[in-house]
């Protein structure tokens, strides 16, 4: 009798681990226990709250761009130009600025060039049908070119303090303003992605395009309105950097694309589209930040930060092709 | 008569829940051309996948004796030892490499891990003058007409040295002077010894290249006899004879007004190049009528559908009048709001999204009906979709199911009832039935009847020949392009259909 209570606990309890495990987030969650746990043996100072709030905030400069981009992985694309967009951002931000420009100005123009790249990616995809990696990537040589040309790869810096206190101002003595930004974002976008008509026509792009189409939602516009936010959120994730370093460096986003894409994708969002958590984003941002932090706190070498990121990211990809064989496709 | 060289004896093929195959039998002589003939689904197909060894010979019951000796045909390789070699309906090619590669491809010339291609060029040659085409073994094959890139088919079997060619419709996507060049090509291969096995529903290619012809109908062996000895009409009676089951709730309804008038609809085909799918046909739908589209496979009849909701745009001329008022469809949203919906042939690529649940696959097409601009009201959402999952009796655990989870049945009918949301006028449905069980298609059949009571109309494309005689109020038959006939209620048959579909 009590064997049998003893089995059915313990089918109850692998089918509540089974569960668990089906959660798009969880990904992330596992890794990041898993590090927490080790960092904590090593050196219990990564727990203090000033160097939380410090991975928060390196989490906030991603997130702010990982939000666009689990939209646009959700409806079945990518971009690999974010990054060169967020280095963009800062550029063009810091010359408006140099050039005496007042600071609203300054950055409105800096969002309004990150948009106008991220609807240049989306035309260019949507419309003349390319891969969206080619094309992103062959976006991403254009910027950088331009950010290279016309800065002569060298850094801007001298701002005014009122630049400064966008990034730099603490709310309440403690809390970063990227952090405040990033949940606010990340806030409107989860609403966006999972209440609005425009989330769910996203998801059911990324979901089958061609039953999208035939179903009367407006594909292409739907899809080129997401590059233009990828875009926007680049140049906004580029503004805050410059602000908080008080430098506009021309590498500032380089090789952000790739961490942040990998961000998404531990989260939960499926890189072959038609499902998106903002939710598992943010601790997939987390998770990055927070490795980058560990490593540092235990005094390994940088160089390792690649190979755990890579290795990481393979287990993402994995448990995502495993959910989907689940849920029955070939 | 010339000596036999392959006998299937006493096949039966069983799938869960039906029987594809019935003890058929069929023999073939050497240097035979065999036309076996039968409606979609007849169980020709099968039949051929039992002879290649793509049912393995424990899979089905029955005997293949090959030269008198009984063969057990455990894979495919063992049937190919045996001589036989298929060509496939769809053609995997390598569009770019060159026609030698692409015969050769698995078995190239050379030694070691290099390439002889002296030696693949010439053996290429070898063959490409056997069979009489005049083109470079160099050229590459994305540049080849459908009519060659199917010879090219035929030549990858042939390097073999098959002594069995087995192809399933060859010529479904040929043009009519491909057409011709492939029959040249089978009586060259007869005159070589090299029997061919020819699955067609064309028969007017029956009459002109087989020796013999086999008939099909519902996995069954109907008749086989020389070609000399019969008549296209009696082919037409075996291929349809068939009682229509007592499946279809088919109610009388009053027909009212014209609510559809479609002119000058012209489709472009869709592989070959200055044809047309379909060329400059009209017709009209009337208020709760079912309208039925016979033809064969590759009639255009889809074609038709897709062009006028449109799914399909490109180089398509129409002129679509809805209630007498003529409305402009550049993109299916300009259908939707014109009072179309559209239940598409293929469920799994156009019909849901398979990531998504039932419920939101259920109030995708009626999103923008659904109230509140930009959000999504849950509760309303929900209604509607419980009313309508009710309503259609969808077996699923919930609302909230994934919809890949469901049997095609069920699939099918969420997405019909993903249309029916939308409110439409007019309701398309492409193959409504395909691939689903006895059960759900009478609960579609019930469906389709009370939609056409409730005053909406429809218009059904069917491969089904029962299902198209049992439930259309009117029935249009495509062929090549063209509506060769239009039968009312009362001369619907599925003889005069299927010699409609034939037509030239």
């Amino acid at each position: 009798m009590e064997n049998q209570n003893e089995k059915k606990m313990q089918s109850g309890m692998s089918k509540a681990v089974k569960a668990l495990l089906q959660k798009p987030e969880m990904g992330t969650v596992l890794p990041l226990a898993i590090l927490m746990l080790a960092v904590a043996i090593v050196n219990a100072s990564f727990f203090n709250m000033t160097n939380i709030l410090d991975i928060l905030r390196t989490a906030g400069f991603s997130f702010i761009v990982a939000v666009p981009i689990t939209f646009l992985m959700s409806s079945g694309g990518m971009d690999l130009s974010i990054g060169a967009i967020t280095s963009f951002g800062g550029v063009i931000c810091a010359f408006a600025l140099k050039a005496g420009m007042p600071l609203p100005v300054a950055v409105i123009l800096a969002l309004a060039a990150g948009s106008l790249v991220g609807f240049l990616n989306g035309v260019i995809i949507v419309k003349y049908a390319l891969p969206a990696f080619i094309a992103t990537l062959g976006m991403q040589y254009v910027v950088n070119g331009i950010i290279a040309i016309t800065t002569e790869a060298l850094a801007i810096s001298g701002f005014s303090d009122s630049f400064k206190a966008l990034s730099q101002t603490k709310v309440g003595g403690v809390v970063p303003m990227p952090v405040i930004y990033a949940i606010l974002i990340g806030i409107v976008g989860h609403i966006v992605l999972s209440r609005t008509k425009f989330g769910r026509s996203v998801l059911a792009i990324g979901g089958n395009r061609e039953t999208a189409y035939l179903a009367g939602i407006n594909v292409r516009a739907k899809q080129i309105m997401v590059y233009t936010a990828v875009g926007f959120f680049s140049a906004l994730s580029g503004i805050l950097i410059a602000s908080r370093f008080a430098t506009a460096q021309p590498a500032a986003g380089t090789g952000t694309e790739l961490t942040i894409m990998a961000s998404v994708i531990i989260g939960g969002t499926s890189m072959f589209g038609g499902q998106g958590t903002i939710i598992g984003s943010a601790l997939g941002c987390i998770l990055f930040a927070a490795i980058q932090n560990a490593l540092i706190v235990m005094g390994i070498s940088t160089f390792w930060q690649n190979l755990i990121f890579g290795i990481i990211l393979l287990v993402a990809i994995f448990i995502d092709k495993y959910r989907r064989k689940k849920g029955g496709e070939e | 008569m010339n000596k036999v060289i392959l006998e299937m004896r006493h096949i039966t093929k069983r799938f869960p829940g039906v029987t594809a195959l019935k003890d058929v039998s069929i023999q073939l002589s050497e240097g035979e051309v065999l036309a076996i003939c039968g409606e979609n689904g007849a169980g020709k197909s099968t039949l051929m996948k039992v002879l290649s060894g793509t049912y393995t010979n424990k899979d089905y019951e029955g005997e293949i004796w090959i030269d008198g000796e009984k063969k057990e045909f455990t894979s495919v390789r063992v049937a190919e030892e045996c001589g036989i070699e298929m060509v496939y309906q769809e053609l995997n090619m390598m569009l770019d490499a060159s026609i030698a590669e692409n015969v050769f491809v698995g078995n190239l010339p050379g030694k070691g891990r290099f390439v002889d291609y002296r030696a693949l060029y010439a053996n290429t040659e070898k063959i490409l003058n056997q069979i009489g085409l005049k083109i470079s073994p160099k050229e590459h094959v994305r540049n080849l007409n459908s009519g060659q890139m199917q010879m090219l088919a035929i030549m990858r079997a042939l390097r073999k040295n098959p002594r069995i060619i087995v192809m399933d419709e060859p010529t479904s996507a040929l043009s009519d002077v491909e057409v011709d060049m492939l029959m040249e090509f089978l009586n060259t291969l007869r005159k070589q010894g090299i029997a061919c096995i020819f699955i067609t529903h064309k028969l007017e290619e029956v009459f002109r290249i087989a020796d013999r012809v086999v008939v099909m109908r519902d996995g069954q062996f109907i008749s086989g006899r020389p070609v000399k000895e019969v008549e296209q009409k009696q082919l037409i009676e075996e291929m349809v004879g068939r009682k229509v089951e007592n499946l279809y709730p088919k109610e009388t309804v009053e027909i009212g007004e014209e609510v559809l008038r479609v002119e000058g609809l012209t489709v472009p085909h869709p592989t070959i190049l200055g044809k047309n799918i379909v060329e400059d046909i009209e017709f009209t739908l009337h208020k709760g009528e079912i309208l039925g589209l016979g033809g064969l496979v590759g009639a255009g009849r889809s074609e038709v559908l897709g062009a006028i909701f449109g799914q399909i745009t490109r180089g398509v001329k129409k002129k679509v009048f809805v209630h007498g008022k003529e409305v402009t469809i550049n993109r299916p949203k300009d259908a939707i709001r014109a009072g179309l919906g559209f239940v598409t042939e293929e469920r799994k690529r156009s019909g849901f999204v398979w990531v998504l649940s039932v419920r939101e696959n259920l109030t995708l097409c009626a999103l923008p009906n659904l109230p509140k601009k930009y959000f999504i009201d849950r509760k309303a959402e929900r209604e509607k979709a419980a009313g309508m999952f009710g309503r259609l009796r969808v077996k699923a655990p919930s609302l909230e199911t994934i919809i890949v989870n469901l049997s095609g049945g069920n699939q099918q009918k969420v997405v019909l009832g993903k249309w029916l949301l939308a409110q439409p006028e007019i309701l398309f449905v492409d193959e409504p039935t395909k691939g689903i069980d006895v059960g759900a298609k009478a609960e579609i059949y019930k469906l389709m009847t009370e939609l056409a009571k409730s005053g909406i109309s429809i218009i059904m494309v069917s491969s089904d020949m029962p299902e198209l005689t049992a439930m259309s109020d009117r029935c249009l038959v495509l062929s090549n392009g063209h509506i060769t006939g239009e039968f009312n209620r009362e001369e619907i048959s599925q003889e005069n259909i299927m010699r409609a579909a034939i037509a030239q």
